[in-house]
């Protein structure tokens, strides 16, 4: 049951179960940890940033005020180190999120530290991006074990409101309802529960994508991969661009972890190119290091060439004759996304093969992970839209069709999830998109 | 005897969305809208016999004009369907589903379908402060003027302050309650945005005053969207009704609406009722006039109200021309709860224009909509408990066009 199947009776009674009036927020001085931290302000009285020093901590609360850009975030906000202020605020805490530095040794010695002064019944929350939970809480006292849980906000917080819950094996089930109905309700969070898989839902089904396009990227280069894998398939934003923002070591750690902890059924398609690995050696990690796939030199836009690891402008980059994706925008632009998507998958020519393999290969991918990291696909359907801005893949599939995906997954050689199979057999003609208030043309950018 | 009008349900965009940055057309917008109210209410495109769209501005925001032959873009079965497009600022939306109504009433139709509309993210702020100036008397009082709106109705709070005062931190309170409303509603434009009574208060870079005592909180949105509803014939609400198997008195009804129209500058409105109770006395006469219509006697009988607050001043002046404060005491309403979701008059569960959004031309349908769902307990996490008769109040330029509905069942 989530919070909207739960009757308002229901959602008075659990939110009534707990008070949460006090929220420390550890690694504060992080975009993931002021971002929550200012997230919980709208609805906690009090909130405790601590960071290494006083000054992180400071510059922590500075960056949640322009974030949200609001004053009144400082009246509800103290600071703090973890030299100092860590015993008092953690042990007052009635709420502890840990947002430290995706590191296991460094997140469990934190944990360790929290565990010895924590009060007995408050609730502990980590923001990994995919380290197990379990494994994370191995160790600890039996009433952290039972008060702990992963609460994985997607950056930037207080924007993208997609927000994964995953227990523990020990984690109080009331808890997690709590939890569960407190982030929705009073934090106006779209909450997915998943398994302790790697990755989870979303990095898991959405690393896939990104490293796909990695993947295809050394042998096309990334203009033609963006291109093909572009806004027009159901993504603001493009997937090479998407790893230049969050960063090629992330990127690395998030599917190395997937790679190594959850074989799946196209593991391949997890491994991190070797060209990305040698580059990132060199200190290629994205924007934030100067450019990654993509970067901008003297008002140029350049773009990698992988093979070599030099750079070139986009205006000397040669394309194929890739008409069809203009027809799919056109017909996007005016809002016949039935329509688009027609032309899309009937597109002649290799490299809408290409284009197709990747799409299909998203929903097969993801259907396949129904029952592994969610219950239903409804949970990667609000993870890929609420917190990638993707189309979810129940969305593709009644956009293009059931026959019609099914179809493209087989003409793709990949396997057919056993749920769309089913359902194809069955004669099933509702929607599999569920969300009423998910409004599914906002996916189709018509770029 | 008229006959009377149904309200069979209908279909709002999510406003928090940008068209533009979508890069999608008026067009896309449009299609959506109706597209989505034809899957939600599934009532079959080739019922519809009649379309009206509202629209404030598509021409200045858009280049685009005639506008009804859109509605006809929408679905094949609407080839040669008369339309047409009604456009009284932010009253648009109203002032279709004013003729769309009387053509009912009239016997002329059996179902039309009515859209409101705008796409305003096309241009940067500024231009779109001065288009918006065309609801004023352009000339006199926008031209030149920089966000000329936000001005007119901090005028308007000057007047409230002059004839009776008025303290800021009650058009604050009126601003975090609609932010606080638009939370739970999940198609508002402002539901992740931060928001509370103390930064409504915040007098600091990020509160900054745009038009007088008006600064930023107090401000109505910037927004893409479209809102679309069914009205229909007795005769088409009773095959309707039976299709789904549900009864005919719970389908809402417009049991009544108000009309009116005042002088379009600010200066003449407020000279006019020099030394009148009510600031906004045409305002007034359509509210009561709808009443009237509805049978129903004053505020008391009516279970909540979505109404034009473009302006934190609009809602203020809403509260006592509603009758629920004696005139000029409108604070009382804010300070004492009243006007909030569980208040004895709960104002703009949705969030109103502030919280949900103020997409020019869909507001007077998206109010409609939204009452539509509180009469049929459809609401939500914004639902008012038990509501049965809701109303609007649509208001174009400053004061100047104002439309009442009253819609509920039973």
């Amino acid at each position: 049951m989530t919070a909207k199947t739960r009757t308002r009776a229901q959602v008075n009674d659990l939110l009534g179960s707990r008070r949460i009036d006090h929220v420390v927020v550890i690694g504060a001085n992080g975009a993931m940890g002021y971002g929550s931290g200012a997230l919980f302000t709208t609805a906690v009285p009090r909130v405790t940033f601590l960071a290494r020093s006083k000054d992180k901590a400071d510059k922590g609360l500075e960056a949640a005020v322009n974030a949200v850009r609001s004053s009144t975030v400082r009246n509800r906000v103290d600071t703090g180190d973890y030299d100092k202020d860590f015993d008092q605020a953690v042990s007052k805490a009635d709420l502890i999120f840990e947002a430290v530095t995706e590191d296991f040794d460094i997140k469990q010695k934190m944990f360790e530290r929290i565990d010895k002064v924590r009060r007995p019944d408050s609730i502990v929350g980590t923001v990994t991006s995919g380290l197990s939970i379990n494994a994370l809480a191995a160790g600890r006292s039996e009433s952290f074990r039972k008060h702990f849980m992963g609460l994985h906000f997607f950056n930037p917080p207080n924007v993208i409101v997609g927000t994964e819950l995953i227990a523990g094996k020990d984690t109080d089930p009331k808890l997690l309802d709590f939890i569960e109905v407190y982030s929705e309700k009073k934090l106006g969070r779209v909450m997915i529960r998943t398994a302790d898989t790697a990755g989870f839902a979303g990095n898991r089904v959405g690393f896939k994508v990104l490293n796909e396009a990695a993947q295809l990227a050394e042998e096309h280069g990334p203009v033609l991969v963006d291109r093909l894998v572009g806004p027009y398939t159901g993504r603001a934003m493009t997937p090479l661009a998407t790893i230049d923002l969050v960063g090629w070591d992330i990127h690395r750690a998030i599917v190395d972890n997937i790679y190594k902890n959850a074989p799946d059924e196209v593991h391949s398609t997890l491994k991190l190119p070797a060209y990305m690995a040698s580059l990132i050696e060199k200190g290629t990690l994205g924007t934030k290091s100067g450019g990654g796939f993509f970067k901008t030199e003297n008002k140029v836009k350049l773009a990698l060439d992988p093979k070599s690891g030099s750079y070139k402008p986009l205006t000397e980059i040669k394309l194929p004759d890739l008409g069809y994706i203009s027809q799919v925008a056109k017909l996007h632009h005016d809002g016949r996304y039935k329509e688009a998507m027609k032309v899309f998958v009937e597109a002649p020519g290799e490299w809408a093969d290409l284009a197709r393999k990747v799409v299909a290969g998203y929903v097969s991918y993801a259907f396949h992970r129904v029952g592994e990291v969610t219950e239903t696909i409804d949970g990667i359907d609000d993870i890929m839209g609420f917190g990638f801005n993707w189309a979810p893949p129940s969305v593709l599939v009644d956009t293009i069709g059931l026959k019609e995906t099914v179809a493209m997954i087989e003409k793709s050689k990949l396997p057919v999830p056993k749920l769309l199979a089913d359902a194809l057999k069955s004669g099933k003609t509702d929607r599999f998109y569920k969300n009423p208030h998910g409004n599914i043309g906002r996916f189709f950018v018509a770029g | 005897m008229a006959n009377e009008v149904y309200v069979l349900g209908g279909y709002q965009t999510d406003f928090a969305r940008n068209w533009t940055k979508e890069k999608k057309h008026f067009a896309a917008l449009m299609r959506e809208g109706v597209q989505g109210a034809l899957e939600e209410t599934r009532i079959p495109a080739k019922d519809v016999q009649v379309g009206h769209v509202g629209n404030f501005a598509a021409e200045l925001y858009c280049k685009q004009g005639h506008l009804g032959a859109f509605f006809v873009e929408t679905d094949p079965a609407f080839s040669g369907l008369p339309t047409g497009r009604h456009e009284a600022a932010c009253a648009s939306g109203s002032i279709a589903l004013l003729a769309a109504l009387a053509e009912i009433e009239a016997g002329w139709y059996d179902l039309s379908c009515v859209v409101g509309i705008e796409q305003m993210k096309t241009v940067p702020a500024s231009e779109g402060g001065d288009y918006l100036g065309t609801a004023a008397w352009y000339e006199q009082e926008a031209k030149g003027v920089e966000f000329p709106f936000p001005k007119l109705f901090g005028k308007l709070g000057d007047e409230y302050d002059k004839r009776y005062g008025l303290k800021d931190e009650y058009l604050a309170g009126i601003s975090a309650v609609n932010y606080a409303n638009a939370k739970l509603n999940p198609l508002a434009q402002t539901r992740t945005w931060y928001m509370n009574k103390e930064h409504a208060c915040s007098r600091d870079d990020f509160n900054s005053a745009v038009g007088g005592r008006v600064r930023i909180a107090d401000c109505s949105q910037v927004t893409d969207g479209t809102a679309t509803v069914f009205l229909a014939s007795r005769k088409y609400a009773e095959k309707f009704a039976k299709e789904r198997g549900i009864k005919l008195e719970n389908i809402p009804r417009i049991k009544g609406w108000g009309h009116h129209t005042s002088r379009l500058r600010f200066v003449d409105k407020v000279a006019e009722s020099a030394g009148a109770e009510y600031v906004l006395p045409h305002v007034r006469s359509t509210i009561t006039d709808a009443w009237r219509r509805a049978g129903i006697a004053n505020v008391d009988g009516i279970d909540g109200i979505e109404t034009h607050d473009c302006f934190t001043t609009s809602e203020y002046m809403a509260i006592d021309h509603f009758g629920i404060t004696k005139p000029g005491e409108s604070w009382k309403a804010v300070e004492e709860g009243w006007i909030e979701i569980d208040g004895k008059h709960p104002i703009n569960p949705s969030g109103g224009l502030i919280g949900a959004g103020h997409p020019v031309g869909a507001t007077g349908v998206r109010q409609l909509l939204d009452s539509y769902k509180q009469v049929t307990g459809t609401a939500g996490d914004y639902q008012v408990e038990g509501a049965k008769n809701f109303q609007t109040l649509n208001i174009g330029g400053s004061g100047t066009t104002s439309v009442s509905f009253v819609v509920g069942v039973g």
